[in-house]
């Protein structure tokens, strides 16, 4: 009986494993070897390289950028994301009636065109735009939205988390409803304002909904490309510079396949690296308000 | 052996046959039954797709033993990374147009295409197309021709005359004295509006270059080489000019690069620079655009004192390349079916009609078959003069990261206001050959 588990087990997972071979691992080893030669893909001559490609991305300002600039994605947008979407769960949760219609309404952006937003953003923001025009009319101030590096990072940080919070907040919504009312309730009776049944019940309650969300933030963070690339094209002076951004330029404009490849894994160990020590920040934290 | 190796097995197989049948399949038909098929890739425009499928269809009434395959080349996520994916799986068509001179350079470099110019009948239709002096700016270095161009889009300078006159300036401006002129006017009367705007002018996207500095360059160079046989050639004394010119714009407040929706269109900036492609755009959506009443187009501004007969513009031109691993057959039918469309003028006023772009002919201007559509867009009569001054883009196949380097390290900050011209000019020597190996 076991082993005939097995079997149906294995024949179920084989499309996927199939899949994966297929679109993830050969591609992966493809890369790996891509990342130590000099190949553009379309030269009959391939020359092993060993490392160049990785000490040239180390010293490039392009790709110091990136580094940088992905961390400051994810300061600003982690938190941002964070808090919209918990705003939309308690918002959605709190609502009398109709919470599946208002959850599907903010879930909406999340199904929508990472470029078709980043148009949008981009004719309300330029500079003859409704966005700046109405700025300009009434503050009299003038904003460099993607001029001003720390605008521009602002803007993109909002605009993805405008996108996830749909998503997000689903997330958040389910571990609200877990949170069983009789808690509430006699909190209530031992006088507790909403703010302190927020810090004290919600709040650490979330904890493994909250876990989740962060590490799948902190993921985007070191994914942002389509908004970089519709809006800023990676500057000004590289100011918004992300990892696929680089790597899109090198592998697509420059067509040095090779260095994109070795910018690629680097990006990857970076990305992996700091979800590992992201997660184990949280389950820390979460280890030490009870949660095993 | 148990199920579990089996599927591990069959997944590991099927990765490999994946690859193996990426690295094998081939793009080309070769002859069958007497029959030669050749595979021709269109750009994504699907004006040119449909221009090229009707020139396959009547090449294939007047030649039955040759078909021609014609498809829409991918444009994602460029359709240079396209062609470079297709070569790297051998499955590359036989001929493919929608090539500039710098990635053709880049083609070259790996022998992905082949000389046009050892091919037979190929210099006969170069001759019968009135293209000689295209020709010559296409020539790569070593004396090949790798490019058979279809169209030649010179880069112009599109001037509001209404705004000119308004500051009472009848003529555009020619000459960098003349801008500078009307922009210090500008100035005077506080106007909000600037010379040049656009977000391009601070992009550092290497083929941004094309649009701006190229313009400047060749007008103030009479054409000069910026990179060739891999050596940096830039002509210092018009590289300080250009860069001069933009640094005095900048610092005047004539130059605007936020990012602004159609800022000329809208009467935001005073000039432009522009390609034909423009116009059909320009007629849907800003009816009140009008050449000749509204609008002026002329060269790129030069340097005072630079014979105004004879300036020079970039050319933002595509062609047609044939790839080495077509057979023998394959190659010749590749050729007979260029000449058979580009013979006929016919074709190339199709051509202009269907897409607005400029044939790469010099002659169209005094071809009878070309009048009637010129008198109707007299316009494009200004761009087809313009041709053979319009000088395509570098044979480098470094161009992308050449046009990046010198854009970060000279261009954007001259156009910024924070580096002044000789500085700048030393930065680009610097830069390209940093790039060249130099």
């Amino acid at each position: 009986m076991q082993k005939n588990n097995n079997k149906l087990g294995w024949l179920f997972a084989s499309p996927y494993l199939i899949f994966t071979a297929l679109f993830f691992l050969l591609p992966l080893f493809w890369s790996l070897w891509l990342a130590f030669t000099d190949w553009n893909m379309i030269s009959p001559n391939i020359k092993f390289v060993g490392l160049s490609n990785f000490i040239k991305a180390i010293k490039e300002p392009a790709v110091q950028s990136a580094f940088f600039v992905t961390y400051k994605f994810l300061i600003i947008f982690v938190p941002i994301a964070l808090f919209l979407s918990l705003g939309v769960a308690l918002l959605v949760n709190s609502l009398p009636k109709f919470k599946g219609m208002f959850m599907v309404a903010f879930f909406l952006p999340y199904l929508s065109s990472g470029v078709v937003t980043a148009l949008i953003v981009k004719g309300l923001t330029s500079s003859n735009g409704p966005l700046s025009n109405f700025i300009e009319n009434t503050f009299h101030v003038k904003v460099d939205w993607f001029s001003n590096p720390t605008i521009a990072i602002l803007l993109i940080s909002f605009m993805i988390a405008w996108k996830m919070a749909g998503y997000y907040g689903l997330i958040l919504i389910s571990g609200l409803q877990n949170i069983q009312p009789e808690i509430y309730e006699s909190a209530k009776l031992d006088g507790t304002t909403p703010w302190q049944r927020f810090w004290k019940i919600t709040f650490p309650l979330l904890y493994p909904a909250f876990f989740t969300v962060t590490i799948l933030a902190v993921g985007i963070s070191f994914g942002i490309f389509t908004e970089v690339y519709q809006l800023t094209g990676g500057g000004p002076d590289f100011a918004t510079n992300t990892w696929q951004m680089e790597i899109y330029s090198q592998a697509f404009v420059n067509l040095n396949s090779g260095y994109a490849s070795a910018i690629a894994l680097m990006s990857s160990i970076i990305t992996f690296a700091s979800i590992g020590v992201i997660r184990k920040l949280l389950e820390m934290w979460g280890r030490k308000n009870g949660w095993q | 052996m148990n199920l579990r190796k089996i599927v591990i097995g069959s997944a590991i197989v099927l990765a490999g046959v994946g690859g193996l049948t990426a690295c094998g399949k081939s793009g080309n038909n070769a002859s069958k039954d007497g029959k030669t098929t050749i595979t021709f890739w269109a750009a994504t425009n699907p004006t040119q797709y449909k221009f090229w499928q009707n020139m396959a269809k009547d090449y294939e009434k007047a030649n039955p033993d040759i078909t021609i395959k014609v498809s829409q080349m991918k444009e994602s996520p460029t359709s240079e990374a396209t062609i470079q994916a297709a070569i790297a799986s051998n499955t590359q068509p036989t001929m493919s147009e929608n090539i500039s001179r710098s990635f053709a350079a880049q083609l070259a470099d790996s022998k992905a295409i082949i000389p046009l110019q050892k091919e037979k009948g190929f210099e006969d239709l170069v001759n019968k197309r009135n293209m000689s002096k295209t020709m010559k700016n296409w020539e790569f270095s070593g004396g090949n021709e790798y490019v058979f161009p279809i169209y030649v889009n010179p880069m112009m300078f599109a001037w509001n005359t209404v705004e000119l006159k308004k500051l009472g300036f009848d003529k555009s401006p020619t000459t960098y004295s003349e801008v500078e002129a009307v922009a210090k006017k500008m100035k005077e009367e506080n106007s909000k509006k600037v010379i040049w705007q656009s977000p391009n002018l601070t992009n550092t996207t290497g083929y941004q270059r094309w649009f701006d500095f190229f313009l400047l360059y060749n007008a103030a160079s009479n054409g000069s080489q910026f990179v060739s046989n891999n050596e940096y050639k830039a002509n210092s004394k018009s590289l300080s000019q250009v860069y001069g010119f933009m640094s005095d714009l900048s610092k005047v407040g004539a130059l605007n690069t936020d990012k602004t929706e159609s800022p000329f269109e809208k009467g935001l900036s005073l000039a432009s620079a522009t390609g034909s492609w423009n116009f059909p755009y320009w007629h849907e959506s800003f009816p009140k655009l009008q050449y000749g009443k509204t609008y002026d187009i002329t060269m790129p501004p030069a340097p005072d004192g630079t014979d105004k007969s004879n300036i020079k513009t970039f050319a933002d031109s595509k062609g047609i390349v044939v790839y080495s691993k077509a057979t023998k057959k394959e190659k010749e039918a590749a050729v007979d079916f260029m000449e058979y469309v580009f013979k006929d003028s016919k074709n190339d006023l199709a051509w202009m009609k269907t897409t607005s772009l400029t044939p790469a002919t010099e002659n169209a201007t005094s071809n009878k078959e070309f009048k009637e559509y010129f008198d109707k867009n007299p316009v494009m009569k200004k761009y087809a003069d313009a041709v053979p001054d319009a000088i395509p883009a570098m044979d480098n196949s470094k161009y992308s990261e050449i046009q990046q380097a010198f854009s970060e390290k000279a261009w954007v900050p001259v156009v910024n206001g924070k580096m002044n011209a000789a500085d700048a000019v030393k930065e680009t020597e610097k830069s390209v050959n940093n790039i060249l190996g130099k």
